[in-house]
């Protein structure tokens, strides 16, 4: 233990140093490569003002196209992440993952009536699921609120209950729908972060951003949370506010990234534990490795997503697994657990 | 004669409705559109498209990209491929269609592989174009011009259009009037029958859906003298075995995809009810999809296919 | 002030399951308080009023003569320390991170340490023979050991009053000593007032200055060891038979369970 400067202000400088460097060569491997050709020198001369004679159909294509995407990718990777785990803190379930508390199968309810119903993409589509989402965190909350709001199987019960539910319901909606709106059912079903421009983004940016700082201060009730319930509480914690504005911030965050892309799995759930392995259970380290970690993650899967293929592009949630289901299985073997 | 005048900047484009029966003679149609549509030299001109917007097209566009397979047909049907630099994923008709770059699926369309083909004018269509990229395309400068062909009515109208906007008017009026006489051709037969057989048309395997009222299938079915079974405001509706069996078809056509053997699989278990008058009679076919389903200008192709399937008695004098 | 603890008229159900009836005691500043009795008798719930995670709406409860709802939650954590019986962990922190959590309810929002805070840590790893565990996560550690880190945090917390659900539950001989040893070295030297819930009798009647027995949520007895560890009152609260003599150690009982083997052989009366 280094009692020279504080251990854990230095701890959580380092790791976010090294992440913000993955998140920035991701970053730039994403605005260097795409489906119309790879190579960096035209994000190079774009950013340092040398001038082709392609470089306005590639200024339009790096930062018109290619930015507002990556960026996406790197708020949803991050809001993921977090929400995990803050989730797996909460629930004090390493199985929790954001969508968890009703979110994918409410905000999955308000989307697809939002398409029935003719909306456009944004912001109609985005608003019906977003509330959508708040609507079953809100019936969550009401439905465990009988027991204490801090017995966390009550409230992991009544999530898993309720998007079961919805579940039905949206396979009961997509069996009616035969026409081209169930083409973009499926897709934000399946996670769509082509769905961006740069103001939509930015609103994305400008809803999550508070949230991430929020949840940040609260990293060490959170570390307190998993030592046990009496435990936290006996140590000054009061469990009942802590768990209600973490539940509702991040449940905001999580919903605003569905509202936008649609639903994105797994990243919330391996993220926290990959980057728990790696740099151990403090979240006060974990919350800005999630956000910047999280954030690299989903960067470079959509990458490959939009890459890897000939023609079109893989789903987002079907990258993000493939890659990090052996990426975990590896660091876990690794650390000889 | 009903007609509807949409004013662009200088130019004056006469669109026209076409009954059924084909009152007009297609003559007098060409006189007026070549006077009432003065060709100019400016640069670009304001048009407003199928979906009510205004579009500014260039004037000679050198560089379209098509964002529906039946666009793609549609423009090589006038013989503009060589302005084609884009094509969306499943544009297989004509076959030379296959060699033109692809920018993704109408559906889910690759805006980075569209703007690195520098368009000058992209043509999409309002019924599976997603509308954000639309607007996003919009967005970084580059005109797309929107048609929504729904009958064979509007999919002249679009031919027309598309003829015009790719500086076709000739091909296009040309076009269009062969595809009304093979039409008037039609109609002319078929008030010959005295039947209206039942048609029961199956698109979807499992579950079996067929077409209603507002599709294009049901006005080639119609127009062939046929009975929709299918008729109805749900557009696509679905059906148990049970209640096609009770609808007693006398035709029976299965709408076949690339895929074949699925479809003749389909054929043959259908074959086993006896009971069908469809099947009885041997009546029960197999056609491929494209030329039924699509807007383009195939679909006479699939009325004259449909109104040999349903009354081939019609053609007993061999043409 | 001289009392720690006083509680008067202290009543508590869950639901309609009554657990503590008119429950009245005191304990002195620096005393050692070991409640003790039978399964059931509410020394649990009686251990989660003190500590604040249960509240009742009856009865008083003043700590050092302020009333518990005077406190708010980090200076309830600064004056109370509750060690729990065991708590499974699924997530490893080390044991100097779970030391220093205690220092907790000292520090602002962020719990960034201070040097200050690391000193008390590694005086409290020390003081709980802990140093070469120090960076062991918990997942790896013995039952022995794991309570020494959750007494580690809990001292940390600087309290004033030390309270241990069951202790001893799970220990071995060797460990029993030690945490109780362990807890007198801290009265003795830092004025610690202990409060603590024991099942095992003899513990009690040799740590124990005062003792408080309780049965189905009322009060059998109180006071010290001596008066409180008699057969009578003991077989009342417990309904088993004791054999209860003096201590070869000291002056306080010892208590020794009688099996129903021995109570039948020839020669020996009932009562004892």
């Amino acid at each position: 233990m280094n009692t020279r400067a504080p251990f854990v202000l230095k701890r959580i400088f380092v790791v976010s140093f090294l992440l913000l460097i993955l998140l920035g060569v991701g970053m730039f491997l994403g605005l260097s490569m795409g489906s119309s050709g790879s190579g960096m020198s035209p994000v190079l001369e774009s950013l340092f003002g040398a001038r082709g004679p392609d470089s306005a159909l590639m200024d339009t294509i790096i930062w018109k196209i290619r930015f507002p995407r990556v960026l996406l990718s790197a708020l949803v990777g991050a809001t993921l992440s977090l929400g995990g785990l803050v989730f797996q803190a909460l629930l004090r379930n390493p199985l929790a993952e954001p969508y968890i508390l009703g979110i994918s199968g409410g905000s999955a309810i308000g989307a697809i009536t939002g398409i029935l119903l003719g909306f456009s993409r944004f912001p109609g589509v985005a608003a019906a699921a977003f509330a959508g989402s708040i609507f079953t965190l809100f019936l969550i909350l009401v439905m465990s609120s009988g027991q204490s709001i801090i017995k966390r199987d009550s409230l992991l019960l009544s999530g898993v209950m309720v998007n079961a539910f919805c579940s039905a319901i949206i396979m009961f909606l997509v069996s009616l729908t035969r026409d081209s709106r169930l083409h973009n059912i499926i897709f934000w079903l399946m996670g769509d972060l082509s769905s961006g421009d740069m103001h939509q983004v930015g609103i994305l940016a400008a809803t999550v951003l508070p949230c991430f700082c929020l949840i940040f201060f609260f990293s060490s009730p959170m570390n307190l949370l998993l030592m046990g319930k009496e435990t936290a509480q006996t140590t000054g914690v009061n469990i009942k506010a802590v768990t209600l504005i973490l539940l509702v911030v991040t449940s905001f965050a999580v919903s605003a990234t569905v509202s936008q892309c649609g639903l994105v799995g797994f990243v919330g759930l391996v993220m926290p534990h990959l980057l728990r392995l790696l740099f151990g259970p403090d979240h006060r380290v974990l919350v800005p490795a999630c956000v910047l970690g999280g954030g690299a993650y989903m960067v470079f899967c959509d990458l490959l997503a939009r890459v890897l293929p000939e023609q079109g592009e893989i789903p987002a949630g079907v990258i993000t697994a493939m890659i990090g289901a052996p990426l975990f299985v590896f660091l876990l073997k690794r650390s000889g657990r | 004669m009903q007609f509807s005048i949409r004013e662009g900047r200088g130019c004056a484009v006469l669109t026209l409705r076409w009954y059924q029966r084909g009152v007009l003679k297609p003559a007098v149609m060409i006189v007026l559109v070549f006077l009432l549509c003065p060709v100019l030299q400016s640069n670009a001109r304001v048009l407003i498209d199928q979906m009510g917007r205004e579009v500014n097209l260039p004037d000679d566009p050198q560089r379209v990209v098509s964002l529906a397979p039946n666009v793609t047909e549609t423009v090589f049907a006038l013989g503009q491929e060589h302005r084609l630099k884009g094509v969306t994923l499943f544009s297989n008709f004509p076959p030379q269609a296959k060699a033109i770059p692809r920018v993704g699926s109408y559906v889910q369309l690759d805006l980075e592989r569209i703007v690195a083909l520098r368009p000058d004018l992209c043509i999409a269509t309002k019924d599976g174009n997603p509308k954000e990229t639309i607007d996003r395309l919009v967005s970084l400068n580059i005109p797309v011009y929107a048609v929504d062909p729904r009958d064979l009515d509007s999919i002249m109208e679009t031919i027309l259009e598309i003829g015009d906007i790719l500086d076709a008017r000739k091909e296009a009026t040309a076009l269009v009037n062969r595809m009304h006489s093979r039409i008037q051709n039609i109609n002319v037969r078929v008030e010959h029958s005295t039947t209206r057989p039942s048609v029961f048309y199956q698109i979807g395997i499992s579950p079996i859906i067929s077409a209603g009222t507002h599709t294009f299938i049901n006005e080639l079915i119609v127009l062939a003298g046929g009975r929709n079974l299918a008729h109805g405001p749900v557009p696509y509706p679905q059906f148990s075995r049970e209640q096609v069996l009770a609808l007693s078809p006398e035709v029976f056509i299965i709408s076949s995809m690339s895929r074949k053997a699925i479809f003749e699989q389909v054929k043959r278990e259908w074959s086993k009810w006896s009971g069908l008058p469809a099947v009885r009679n041997q009546k029960i076919f197999l056609v491929d999809s494209d030329i039924l389903d699509r807007p383009t200008p195939r679909l006479v192709e699939g009325l004259e296919r449909l109104t040999r399937l349903i009354h081939p008695e019609l053609f007993e004098e061999t043409k | 002030m001289n009392i720690a603890i006083n509680i008067q008229n202290l009543n508590y159900a869950y639901g309609k399951y009554v657990v503590l009836k008119d429950v009245s005691f005191c304990v002195k500043r620096g005393d050692f308080f070991i409640i003790i009795g039978p399964n059931g008798s509410g020394k649990s719930t009686l251990m989660r009023l003190i500590s604040g995670i249960i509240r009742s709406k009856t009865g008083q409860l003043d700590l050092f003569g302020m009333p518990m709802q005077g406190y708010n939650r980090k200076a309830l954590a600064r004056t109370i320390a509750f060690v729990p019986q065991m708590v499974m962990v699924e997530f490893p922190f080390t044991v100097s991170e779970v030391v220093l959590m205690g220092r907790s309810p000292h520090q602002g929002i962020l719990g960034i340490e201070k040097r200050e805070d690391l000193e008390i840590a590694k005086q409290a790893i020390a003081f709980t023979g802990l140093e070469h565990l120090s960076h062991r996560k918990l997942t790896q550690l013995s039952g022995g050991e794991l309570q020494r880190v959750y007494i580690a945090k809990a001292i940390c917390q600087e309290p004033r009053i030390m309270l241990l659900d069951e202790p001893t539950a799970s220990l071995d001989i060797a460990h029993q000593i030690r945490v109780m040893d362990l807890m007198e070295t801290l009265k003795e030297e830092r004025g610690v007032t202990i409060v603590m819930v024991s099942h095992d009798v003899n513990l009690a009647a040799m740590y124990g200055q005062n003792l408080l027995l309780l049965k189905e949520g009322q009060i059998v007895s109180s006071g010290f060891p001596g008066k409180v560890l008699t057969y009578e009152t003991l077989e009342h609260a417990y309904d088993c038979t004791l054999l209860v003599d003096d201590s070869p150690l000291g002056r306080f009982p010892r208590v020794t369970l009688v099996s129903q083997r021995v109570l039948n052989l020839p020669g020996r009366s009932k009562s004892i």
